[in-house]
């Protein structure tokens, strides 16, 4: 602080003249405030476009019925068969879906210009214009018995051309407004009440909607209860076992055996973090295939070559928990490892003059002053084992039968990868946004936790 | 300190325990350039037949060097827009009076902490209506975004170190902020620039499910998403070539890792996610 006291009363005059002879931007730019938001803009864009604009997305998407079939910018009207099965059985109204269902023949100007255009005679279409213009008819037959009624008698194919352009039918004609649609369905359909023109347009509705079924859907599926518990067994087994256990485990033993041995174990441990999960997965399922290592190895024993990591619910739990532990265990083998190297050589030395034997050691010097590592790993691998998704989809793609399926993994299969092809992004983006509420709950936790003011060094320069 | 103590039956028992990985990674080099009889692991030839890839591509797959150039793309571009922004906004976190800078450093605390992982559906329909989905812009965006927070963090962490002195003489001499971040703290923080860098690299060049579930077409594949869907392939099963492809792909990251250990097992130890 002494030296900051002292430069702020020698050392701003040259500053100062400066900021006064320079102008505008460039003085701004050079004090500490200008310059300091300038550096973080960059990194401001990428956190709001990559992080607050997904989770609000997340939040808002998770109340839609997004999915594949509705789209995501937005859908027509469509009377396809399903639309009118929908006004039928939730509006009740059968009878108007029929009537939209079927065509009708209406003899307006617009199908005698098309007439005109097909090249038919002038006498028929004069004709018709003069019996029939105006009328609708519900049934084919009855139109084509009044075409051939007229003076003219056209042939049987002309008849057919003829009642052809007058066919009108809504069924699975696309409109891009409800307005287009409500003025298809009233030239067809001309006393059409307001419920009826409501119910029609949410009925052919093709885009997204707003909804809540998503989150009534996860309160009472019972596949959610199943991937719960997964995930709620996953993460503690692993973190437990490996992230914690493990880790605990190498950095103790590697404490002590000479350092180079040490080390050999070190790396050979960090493998599973340093390389690429799509090839650690593909050595694991070179050693659990059928016709992989451990098959191999136990049909010398005259058990049956078998998948390992597939045959059954436990089996395929061991090898996701082995799987994503030694990736794990490498993270908690470092930081403790560098805890216990801090530990005063002195309090090891007396231990051994008192004829301490190691696991003493270990009880009374190593694992009280391995409290907040502990801590610290068991947090940050428990957000990082929440949401781990590679290594599982990867090596289990969560089966047997969904025995292994884990909420992240669920997410991915649900909006992102199935193999019925309907992606459904907003029940996806409800099971997420679980995930979402989690993650900034414990990180603000982790953040009051571990004490952040303490890493706070006031600037030194002040200006 | 454990002087009557023995210490080879703890190097047993690691070796013991640590067998299986070593087993996997040895097959890993052994497989790609042997052959062995069926229902042994004995090699019995050596034969280059595997690597075929490199020259010859299987149909309806990208060229192999297609997609090493993707990942070589991804992964640079990645590591430079982080190694960027991080050293811009870690020097501003570390050193300058900005407005609520107790907030920036409890954000970037939160954001590091904070799995960017669930966001996935929400960024997957956001590049796709922006039109960057599929594309290795949008995709290199996102990693970049993901890996910022802790890129910011180690920089911070490295500025720490650099003595004020440095920065007060440039100022007394009259030198902008500017110019004395530009000019004398970045020299300064240098191997920790390299450091994030390389990490960052080796970040990107491994990611999978960004780059699967973002960009998953043909022109844009990287090889992490090539070799699983070799691997997922049902219909031709070849663990050899899957394994040559693989050590094809991860033979940079090895080079790396052991030429620039020192370096990445600090990084790796100082709260990386995984």
């Amino acid at each position: 602080m002494t030296a900051s006291r002292d430069i702020a009363r020698d050392g701003p005059a040259p500053v100062t003249a400066r900021a006064v002879s320079a102008r505008g931007l460039a003085s701004w730019l050079n004090s500490s405030k200008g310059l300091g938001l300038v550096l973080l803009a960059p990194a401001m864009v990428l956190v709001v476009l990559f992080f607050l604009v997904p989770v609000v997305v997340t939040g808002l998407i998770a109340f839609t019925n997004m999915s594949t079939a509705t789209g995501i910018t937005g859908g027509a009207y469509q009377v396809s068969p399903s639309a009118l099965r929908v006004l039928t059985d939730q509006h009740g109204m059968g009878a108007l879906a029929e009537r939209l269902g079927q065509p009708t023949y209406t003899v307006d100007e617009q199908g005698l210009a098309t007439l005109e255009e097909m090249g038919i005679e002038p006498g028929i279409v004069a004709g018709l214009r003069e019996r029939h213009l105006g009328e609708t008819y519900s049934s084919r037959r009855e139109f084509e018995r009044a075409i051939r009624a007229l003076p003219e008698r056209p042939a049987t194919r002309t008849v057919k051309r003829i009642s052809a352009a007058f066919s009108r039918s809504l069924a699975n004609e696309r409109f891009a407004s409800a307005g287009a649609l409500i003025a298809a369905a009233e030239a067809v359909e001309p006393d059409l009440d307001a419920a009826e023109k409501q119910a029609l347009v949410e009925a052919t509705y093709t885009g997204w909607t707003w909804t809540s079924e998503n989150f009534r859907r996860l309160a009472t599926s019972r596949d959610t209860e199943r991937v719960f518990f997964n995930t709620l067994f996953f993460v503690a087994t692993t973190l437990v076992l490996f992230n914690t256990g493990y880790a605990m485990v190498l950095a103790i033993a590697t404490h002590y055996i000479p350092e180079r041995a040490a080390g050999i174990f070190r790396i050979i441990w960090f493998l599973p973090r340093i390389s690429p999960v799509v090839i650690y997965v593909l050595l694991w399922k070179w050693l659990a295939w059928d016709t992989g290592f451990l098959s191999a190895l136990l049909s010398n024993f005259g058990v049956r070559p078998r998948n390992w990591m597939l045959d059954s619910a436990t089996n395929a739990w061991v090898f996701v928990i082995l799987i994503n532990g030694f990736v794990g265990a490498s993270m908690g083998m470092v930081i403790f490892a560098s805890a216990i190297k801090a530990i005063p050589q002195s309090l090891f030395h007396a231990a051994a003059v008192d004829g301490a034997y190691r696991w003493q050691q270990i009880r009374h010097i190593i694992l009280p002053h391995l409290k907040w590592p502990i801590l610290f790993v068991t947090c940050y691998q428990t957000l990082s084992l929440l949401t781990s998704i590679d290594q599982t989809l990867l090596s289990t793609d969560g089966g047997p039968g969904g025995a292994t399926e884990i909420w992240s993994l669920w997410i991915y299969h649900t909006a992102l990868n199935n193999y019925a092809g309907n992606l459904q992004y907003g029940y996806g983006a409800a099971m997420a946004l679980v995930l979402v509420v989690i993650g900034i709950t414990l990180s603000l936790l982790y953040l009051r936790l571990f004490n952040y003011n303490a890493l706070i060094i006031k600037p030194r320069i002040e200006h | 300190m454990t002087g009557h103590l023995r210490s080879w039956p703890i190097v047993l028992a690691l070796s013991v325990a640590s067998a299986p990985l070593v087993l996997m990674y040895v097959y890993l080099f052994v497989d790609t350039v042997t052959n062995a009889p069926p229902g042994s692991f004995v090699p019995n030839e050596f034969t280059l037949e595997h690597w075929s890839f490199l020259w010859h591509t299987p149909r309806g797959r990208p060229s192999i060097w297609r997609v090493t150039l993707n990942s070589l793309l991804f992964a640079t571009s990645t590591a430079a827009l982080v190694v960027v922004i991080s050293s811009m906004a870690g020097y501003v976190l570390s050193r300058l009076n900005v407005p609520a800078r107790g907030f920036f450093l409890a954000g970037v605390m939160v954001l590091h902490a904070f799995p960017a992982i669930t966001l996935i559906v929400a960024i997957f329909l956001v590049l796709q209506v922006v039109g960057l989905y599929n594309t290795l812009i949008g995709v290199i965006l996102v990693k970049a975004a993901i890996d910022m927070p802790l890129g910011i963090w180690l920089m911070k962490g490295f500025y720490d170190t650099v003595p004020w002195e440095i920065e007060m003489a440039g100022i007394q001499d009259g030198a902008s902020r500017f110019t004395v971040w530009r000019k004398l703290v970045l020299p300064q923080v240098k191997p920790g620039i390299f450091a994030l860098a390389l990490f960052a690299f080796l970040l990107g060049w491994g990611e999978f499910i960004l780059p699967q579930v973002l960009a998953p077409g043909g022109d844009v594949q990287v090889l992490s998403v090539y070799l699983a869907s070799l691997i997922a392939d049902d219909n031709n099963f070849d663990m050899a070539l899957f394994k040559s492809v693989g050590l094809f792909y991860m033979a940079p990251v090895l080079i790396l890792f052991f030429f620039f250990q020192g370096h990445l097992m600090n990084i790796y130890g100082g709260g990386t996610k995984g």
